[in-house]
């Protein structure tokens, strides 16, 4: 499929869900309601013509306003790709655990909850992985996050 | 194979620790075990986090690219291109045919440097200790081209957003000349010391069987999922730079075996090989880097996700920038070893301790892949 | 150059000085057992030596270079380090089985010299039972392994010590058997008997078709096997346990494990150059160097082994010694005993 056609085909497939983002330059983004995420990543799994069945990573963002985690997924047949991203407020960001729809999910949101605090409901297993086990600074990759020694390069 | 009545094995766990001189790199698994056979496997990473990409937050995009050669040090040209490719996209810029066809050249010899590494590792780790030597003077070759190029044998700061950082000298095209006229055969004299041997193979065939849906599930890439059986490769599947121009094959497996891994590496050698030669036939001359404002470089507003085939599988890198910052807003590097990491625990199962190294080896996982 | 007549003159000279006979005979057992624990010693060295220059050569580098000519007296170097080092003793360790655990090793592995008939009346004892008698010492290494794996108090080294032992103790019979393949060709224990049965060059046992060779061959493996090399060196391999059963000894203690390695290679390579390669029969050359020239070359062929091929998995292991080597082992038994009876290269 060509970039239009899946474009259109995502849009009268999941007419409310998603909403595509001007800001994707390579693929298509898509903006959907974080309550959604779950059901929507199914759908994809399962839909015959596009059949997205590869998870290749799941990313947190901190713009400064809100937090988004951004999902990006393609296809071994179809060799489809594109990504998708909910917004979240700062306080009480959650969202749903992707792992039964892609097993390999599970490290990805495991990173996402230690650095960003953005909890991930029905995980399992939301424990300390990159930082050393007796951390208690906080979650590192927010942009209002600071530690004594942390330096920032001067502004040029 | 039953107990005698009244025979238990108790369950016993090891812990295989950071610094063990098989686990490449700093990685730690806590392992469950009944007897000789692992029933649980528990990887615990994070001792060689760097927070990469919290430095990248803080560098203009030509600071980045530093950063990016230490993200996975063996394939360092690759982690550059994905990169250059990534603020390529996201601002539009055009590469000139020259560096289109330097890049190649550089990512094709960076990838038989990676396998030499594996293979080296691989003979080592199973207790061959000669292959390893023979491995890196290879290798020390390649690097000789390297250093001509552009000063560095390991972290390169080459591939650049727009195109690549120098030209190459006269003598480099002779000297690659002559490595590749010499490689095929010694890539048939590793074969001869390795995979006809026995004890090769009774070590490695039907050793952690990874199934191809098993591999996609947990998105492994690169020749590990090659192996077991899916032609997946992103040169063909999502053609980036010129790749669609060059003739090669892409091996596979049929198992998944550690045998089969083995097998599609020494074979994806023979084929980057074949890409250099024809690289270094029709190379044009020309410019070697497109328009780009090292200084004062200001995308406009937009996220991208660009991939490539690495060493080790899909690196990707997804960049967010935010209206007119010389700085990006998020930079995040997905490289092959995490996700390879991830399916360890599930082909171990039920596999020996004296395999779990094995398994390990042809995995080909590199830690600061994992840890960033 | 022979030596049998410097020995017997050095007894005499001993014996003429006046002392009462049970003194001369002490001195002269003293004197002979520090003859030949120095000479064992210094081959030794000069084994790891070779073993270093070998591996270099293999791996395409070239090794010591700079202590000596080609670096020949680097492992008196090493030893001399190895003296000085400190003795690290872990606090929880069982005392007396970890200290007299190196001992028994390295008792174990000169022990086997008593009998080997370096050359023509070389021999320290012809023990009737000579090749019996080596059977039985080098099971005491297994004894010494599994004291070592005990006493370390440590995980890794009872896993190590362990299958040290139940290697041992499988490759000994396939050993055994085609030791005794020859012993039946023979008709006698004794280890002059065996090389003196060879004494022209087509009545080596190598020759000797085809029961020989594959004795050889089993022999060989086993012997291997015996001493814990590569490609049978599981239980001190660095990438999987760390050491093995001497992971927890520094200094001189390891030293002792590291030379007794060596010593039993020597022995492994020194026993099939008397039973199959015709021992100290040569022309022209004293006999004493044919008998070293022949154990190097074989000591050559074993090392050449561990920088070749990758080490086997310890069920592997197992398998191979129990389901194929002790079955071809009593073939090849029964075949010497059908060529002995039919008189077929029986001469």
């Amino acid at each position: 499929m060509t970039r239009d056609e899946l474009v259109t085909y995502i849009q009268d497939t999941f007419k409310d869900t998603v909403g595509l983002l001007e800001t994707g330059r390579a693929e298509p983004f898509f903006m959907i309601k974080p309550e959604d995420i779950l059901e929507f990543s199914r759908a994809i799994k399962d839909d015959p013509k596009l059949r997205m069945d590869w998870l290749n990573c799941i990313s947190g963002v901190d713009t400064g306003e809100h937090f988004e985690v951004v999902y990006t997924v393609a296809s071994v047949q179809t060799k489809i790709r594109f990504d998708y991203k909910t917004v979240l407020a700062y306080d009480n960001a959650e969202i749903e655990s992707v792992q039964s729809v892609w097993p390999g999910a599970n490290w990805h949101e495991r990173e996402v909850w230690e650095l960003y605090g953005i909890n991930v409901k029905n995980h399992g297993n939301l424990t300390r992985f990159l930082l050393p086990d007796d951390w208690d600074q906080g979650h590192p990759m927010r942009k209002d996050w600071d530690a004594p020694d942390f330096k920032r390069m001067p502004e040029k | 194979m039953s107990e005698p009545q009244g025979l238990h094995t108790k369950e016993f766990t090891l812990n295989v620790g950071p610094i063990h001189p098989s686990t490449h790199g700093v990685c730690r698994f806590v392992v469950k075990m009944e007897g000789e056979v692992i029933t649980e496997l528990t990887p615990v990473i994070g001792y060689l986090h760097r927070a990469l990409e919290k430095i990248c937050e803080n560098r203009t995009y030509e600071q980045i690219i530093p950063v990016t050669d230490r993200f996975e040090y063996c394939t360092a040209m690759s982690c550059n291109m994905a990169f250059s490719l990534a603020t390529e996209k996201l601002a539009g810029i055009e590469v000139p045919e020259r560096a289109e066809y330097l890049r190649v050249i550089m990512l094709e010899l960076n990838r038989i440097a990676s396998h030499l590494i594996w293979f080296g590792t691989t003979a080592l780790d199973l207790g061959a200790l000669t292959p390893f030597l023979y491995g890196f003077r290879e290798r020390e070759d390649i690097l000789d081209l390297f250093e001509m190029t552009c000063g560095q044998r390991l972290t390169f700061n080459y591939i650049r957003p727009g195109g690549v950082s120098k030209d190459i000298p006269p003598e480099f095209i002779p000297k690659c000349r002559e490595f590749l006229d010499g490689f095929n055969t010694k890539i048939d004299d590793y074969e001869k010391v390795l995979t006809g041997n026995p004890i090769f193979i009774t070590r490695n065939k039907n050793v952690g069987i990874m199934p191809p849906d098993v591999g996609i599930a947990y998105a492994v890439s690169g020749p590990a999922l090659r192996a077991s059986g899916v032609k997946h490769d992103l040169r063909r599947d999502d053609p980036y730079s010129i790749y669609d121009r060059f003739e090669f094959d892409l091996p596979t497996g049929e198992t998944g075996d550690c045998y089969d891994r083995y097998l599609v590496r020494i074979q994806e050698m023979r084929e980057s090989a074949k890409i250099v030669r024809q690289a270094i036939e029709q190379i044009p001359e020309g410019e070697i880097r497109g328009k780009f404002n090292k200084m004062n470089f200001k995308p406009p507003a937009g996220e991208v996700y660009s991939r490539i085939e690495n060493s080790r599988g899909e690196m990707g890198i997804y960049i967010q920038a935010a209206e007119k910052q010389k700085k990006p807003l998020r930079v995040k590097m997905r490289g092959g070893s995490y996700n390879q990491l991830q399916v360890m625990p599930v082909i171990c199962k039920g596999a020996k301790i004296a395999d779990l190294v094995a398994i390990m080896a042809s995995m080909d996982i590199i830690m600061p892949d994992v840890d960033r | 150059m022979e030596l049998k007549g410097l020995f017997k003159y050095l007894y005499e000279l001993l014996a003429s000085t006046g002392l009462p006979q049970g003194w001369v005979d002490l001195i002269a057992m003293v004197a002979l057992a520090l003859v030949v624990f120095g000479f064992i010693a210094l081959v030794v060295l000069y084994l790891v030596w070779w073993e270093r220059k070998v591996s270099a050569h293999t791996q395409q580098r070239l090794g010591p270079m700079r202590t000596g000519w080609h670096g020949w007296y680097q492992t008196v170097a090493d030893t001399i380090k190895l003296l000085q080092k400190e003795d690290i003793r872990p606090a929880l360790v069982d005392r007396p089985v970890y200290f007299w655990s190196p001992v028994v090793i390295f008792v174990a592995a000169f022990m086997a010299y008593v009998v080997m008939p370096f050359g023509d009346g070389l021999i320290v004892a012809d023990l009737n039972i000579g090749i019996l008698y080596i059977v039985a010492i080098t099971s005491f290494t297994i004894i010494g392994m599994l004291m070592a794996g005990w006493g370390s108090n440590n995980k890794y080294s009872l896993l190590g010590g362990m299958r040290s032992a139940a290697q041992v103790v499988s490759y000994e019979i396939p050993m055994v058997v085609s030791i005794c393949s020859i012993v039946l060709f023979v008709g006698s224990l004794s280890m002059v008997d065996i090389v003196q049965s060879q004494a022209k060059i087509y009545q080596w046992f190598i020759f000797r078709l085809p029961f020989g060779p594959l004795a050889f061959i089993i022999y060989l493996i086993a012997g291997v096997a015996e001493t814990n090399r590569t490609p049978f060196d599981l239980p001190e391999a660095e990438q999987e346990l760390v050491s093995g059963f001497n992971t927890e000894y520094s200094g001189m203690k390891f030293s002792m494990f590291f030379l007794a390695e060596f010593i039993n290679m020597f022995t492994v390579a020194a026993i099939a150059v008397t039973l199959f390669f015709g021992g100290w029969h040569g022309p022209v050359l004293p006999s004493w160097m044919w008998f070293i020239g022949k154990t190097l070359v074989l000591v050559f062929v074993i090392m050449w082994f561990r920088w070749t091929y990758p080490r086997l998995r310890v069920d592997h292991l197992m398998e191979f010694a129990w389901k194929f080597l002790i079955p071809v082992a009593f073939i090849n038994l029964i075949l010497a005993a059908l060529m002995k009876y039919s008189g077929w290269f029986n001469w």
